[in-house]
């Protein structure tokens, strides 16, 4: 109490969680898969730094993207890549798409009771060479899916992913029917503009936007490696291929 | 519980080229249970003016009438019909008046102001329960979708769109904005207010 | 971040000690059942208050001034929130300073262990500062954290680093940085001096700046003194300089009710 007594025992207990800000985005194309994020790291209202990634490349065909409290993040991915480099010594190979979505599920729920405050999606290529999206809960809750945005600007990123992705309350023209799949360059701006429109409304994501792209291996990257201020990563190419394109967001 | 959250609801407001759009959800629910799907949030107040109430359903009634019998009292005195703005006004300080036992609603109004040439300005404002104004040059959103109608909006408004094509705008922005959310949503209507009509549509919607 | 380290790590409450006089006021009269169990989640008691740290043309710029404060008592004035560590980096502390020096021999004991190897390595700024996540990661996964927030900066082939750490294992990098009341004081004027100016800020300028820093910070930071220290860290290894002092003009509040002394 103010003055120096005590009505009641006092009790605070410590809170070993805080929320970093910060949104992420994928999408899977027939033969591609598009994963971004934002490189803001904040918390209340000051922003820590303008470049933090989320998004981390795990083997030459799985990228992570990891949002939430970004100190079990980056512990979380870094259990992840020491997990399958001990697949790499133990099999020669790469562990495939799936077989990584479900080691994260395991890793997730590993820790039930003490959760990684995360957001994880998983993007990247198949082994029957189609891309591919895995989004999870914190406690390790996954499936596959065409595409998903998760972190801070979630609820305004989804519904607008819900109307250009999936074409959800659009008829097509007669006789004519909606594309499963968008190519490269429409899934492009609409990733972009999902992060401006967040930027723009949500206080937690701005400064600078990562996406990485990852294209089957033999499939075309539909004029992405002549692309302005792209970086392409790729292990060999004639493998899959794997490019980050990085873009400024608003710092304000 | 949100006492903002008890009845849900949404609504949003968009500029055009000479036109505005304004439309709304048309859910009314006890909590996550729904009660009505033909619950009206979106009210003439002059032939020109249109006003969303999303917000507890009881004040969204109440509300409605205040204005009716305002908006009376306003033509009797001035002999004239209201102008957006001041209506703006006027919404504002009425929620003002009960600042610290609020109305629980968010309005949004949309209309067209008549400019001393004889042209019609498009007009939208939106306030929030306590009557601060937000006069904005683009969209306004309220109610329980109001941060999905944010990214959504943001994401498909333009400026100077036609007519057809803002309630091509405003009616997508709307119905895949509260597909996203609980407490909205089960049908919406969409009134397109241009200088010589006002057409109004019902949308068909998710019903779950 | 919060500037009141004692309330790091807990949920807000201006209920409980509205005016921050925890440790001065606070008498546990309460028997503690669970005293002879395992005690986890104390709380800051002597606390250093911001650090701040920059980038610039040659290498990291790091200050902190000699308080130790215990609640709002200035408690102790000679004491060094500066530590290196190896060759090419400096650590600088704020929060708990018990748990400050529990990390310097922990430190201490790493850099010995490192030597005694004779491989040719030893640590760089970089694998400190992931130790030291490791630890305040791995403390506060125990429920048991080091209540502090640390910055790291070096320089090591050619390349400058800063980084950040606290209790809860939280990291991140950037040109400038600074812990406690800094985050909210000093980063506006650090930002816009540095960021994106690193290259070609000379060593005097980056002093200069971080000089007035301290200085706004000792004028509005109840929890600061006027007296402080730098450490820079060049090519040439890490200078940890003699205390500066700062000087202060405070005739403006004399005509200004409520600053100066009151005749009425």
């Amino acid at each position: 109490m103010p003055d120096g007594s005590f009505a009641h025992s006092q009790q605070r207990s410590f809170n070993p969680y805080t929320d970093n800000g910060g949104t992420i985005l994928a999408i899977a194309g027939a033969d591609f898969t598009v994963i971004a994020g934002d490189t803001r790291q904040s918390e209340g209202y000051s922003i820590q730094t303008r470049y933090a990634p989320k998004v981390f490349r795990l083997t030459d065909r799985a990228v992570l993207a990891v949002n939430g409290f970004a100190a079990d993040g980056n512990m979380f991915v870094k259990k992840v890549k020491q997990r399958l480099e001990w697949y790499r010594h133990a099999h020669a190979k790469d562990m495939p798409l799936r077989a990584i979505a479900r080691l994260i599920q395991t890793m997730l729920y590993a820790q039930r009771f003490f959760p990684y405050y995360v957001y994880n999606i998983l993007g990247g290529i198949e082994e029957d060479g189609t891309g591919a999206v895995y989004s999870f809960d914190p406690v390790g809750s996954y499936e596959r899916e065409a595409c998903r945005a998760a972190g801070a600007a979630q609820s305004l990123v989804q519904p607008f992913l819900d109307n250009q992705i999936y074409f959800k309350n659009q008829t097509a023209a007669p006789g004519q029917s909606h594309p499963t799949h968008l190519p490269l360059p429409d899934v492009l701006a609409i990733v972009i503009d999902s992060f401006t429109s967040a930027t723009e409304r949500h206080i937690e994501v701005g400064d600078g936007l990562e996406i990485y792209v990852v294209v089957a291996k033999g499939r075309s990257p539909q004029g992405l490696d002549t692309m302005r201020g792209v970086q392409e990563m790729s292990a060999r190419p004639d493998g899959d291929r794997m490019f980050v394109i990085r873009r400024d967001l608003k710092k304000d | 519980m949100s006492i903002m959250e008890y009845n849900g609801g949404s609504v949003i407001a968009m500029v055009g080229k000479e036109c505005v759009a304004i439309a709304s959800d048309l859910r009314l629910g006890n909590q996550a249970l729904g009660i009505s799907s033909n619950f009206q949030k979106i009210f003439p107040m002059t032939d020109r003016i249109y006003l969303g109430l999303p917000g507890l359903a009881t004040d969204v009634t109440t509300l409605r009438d205040t204005f009716r019998y305002r908006l009376n009292m306003y033509k009797i005195k001035e002999e004239r019909e209201i102008e957006p703005e001041t209506f703006a006004h006027l919404v504002s300080s009425t929620l003002y008046e009960r600042r610290f036992g609020p109305w629980f609603i968010e309005p949004v109004m949309a209309g067209l102001e008549k400019t001393p040439s004889g042209a019609y300005k498009p007009f939208i404002a939106a306030t929030d329960l306590i009557g601060c104004i937000n006069f904005a040059k683009d969209f306004v959103v309220a109610g329980t979708a109001s941060s999905k109608l944010f990214g959504v909006a943001e994401g498909l408004w333009e400026p100077d769109l036609e007519p057809e094509d803002l309630f091509e705008t405003c009616a997508q922005t709307l119905l895949n904005a509260v597909d996203r959310d609980a407490y909205s949503g089960w049908g919406a209507e969409v009134y397109l207010i241009t200088k010589d009509k006002v057409i109004k549509r019902t949308l068909k919607g998710r019903m779950d | 971040m919060d500037h009141f380290p004692t309330n790091w790590g807990r949920p807000r409450n201006d209920a409980f000690d509205p005016y921050a006089t925890y440790p001065l006021h606070q008498r546990a009269t309460a028997k503690d059942t669970f005293a002879e169990g395992v005690q986890h989640t104390q709380q800051p008691i002597v606390t250093g208050t911001s650090v701040i740290g920059i980038m610039f043309k040659d290498g990291v710029m790091l200050a902190a001034d000699n308080l130790a404060s215990y609640g709002s008592l200035a408690r102790f004035k000679d004491i060094q929130r500066l530590h290196p560590v190896g060759s090419s980096t400096v650590l600088g502390a704020s929060g708990d300073m018990s748990d400050f020096q529990a990390l310097q021999a922990i430190l201490d004991d790493l850099t010995t262990d490192e030597f005694t190897y004779q491989d040719g390595h030893d640590l760089g700024p970089a694998e400190v500062h992931e130790y030291l996540s490791r630890v305040m990661y791995a403390r506060r996964s125990k429920m048991d954290p080091l209540w502090n927030s640390l910055l790291v900066g070096g320089f090591r082939d050619g390349k400058r680093f800063l980084g950040y750490v606290d209790l809860l294992g939280t990291t991140y990098s950037a040109p400038s940085i600074a812990t406690g009341y800094g985050a909210y004081i000093a980063i506006p004027l650090l930002r816009a001096a540095v960021d994106g100016k690193e290259d070609t800020l000379t060593e005097d300028a980056a002093r200069a700046l971080l000089h007035e820093c301290m200085r706004v910070l000792f004028y509005r930071d109840a929890r600061s003194l006027d007296k402080y220290q730098l450490a820079t860290v060049t090519a040439d290894g890490v200078r940890i300089s003699d205390q500066i002092p700062i000087e202060t003009e405070w005739r403006f509040a004399e005509g200004i009710r409520g600053y100066g002394a009151q005749t009425q």
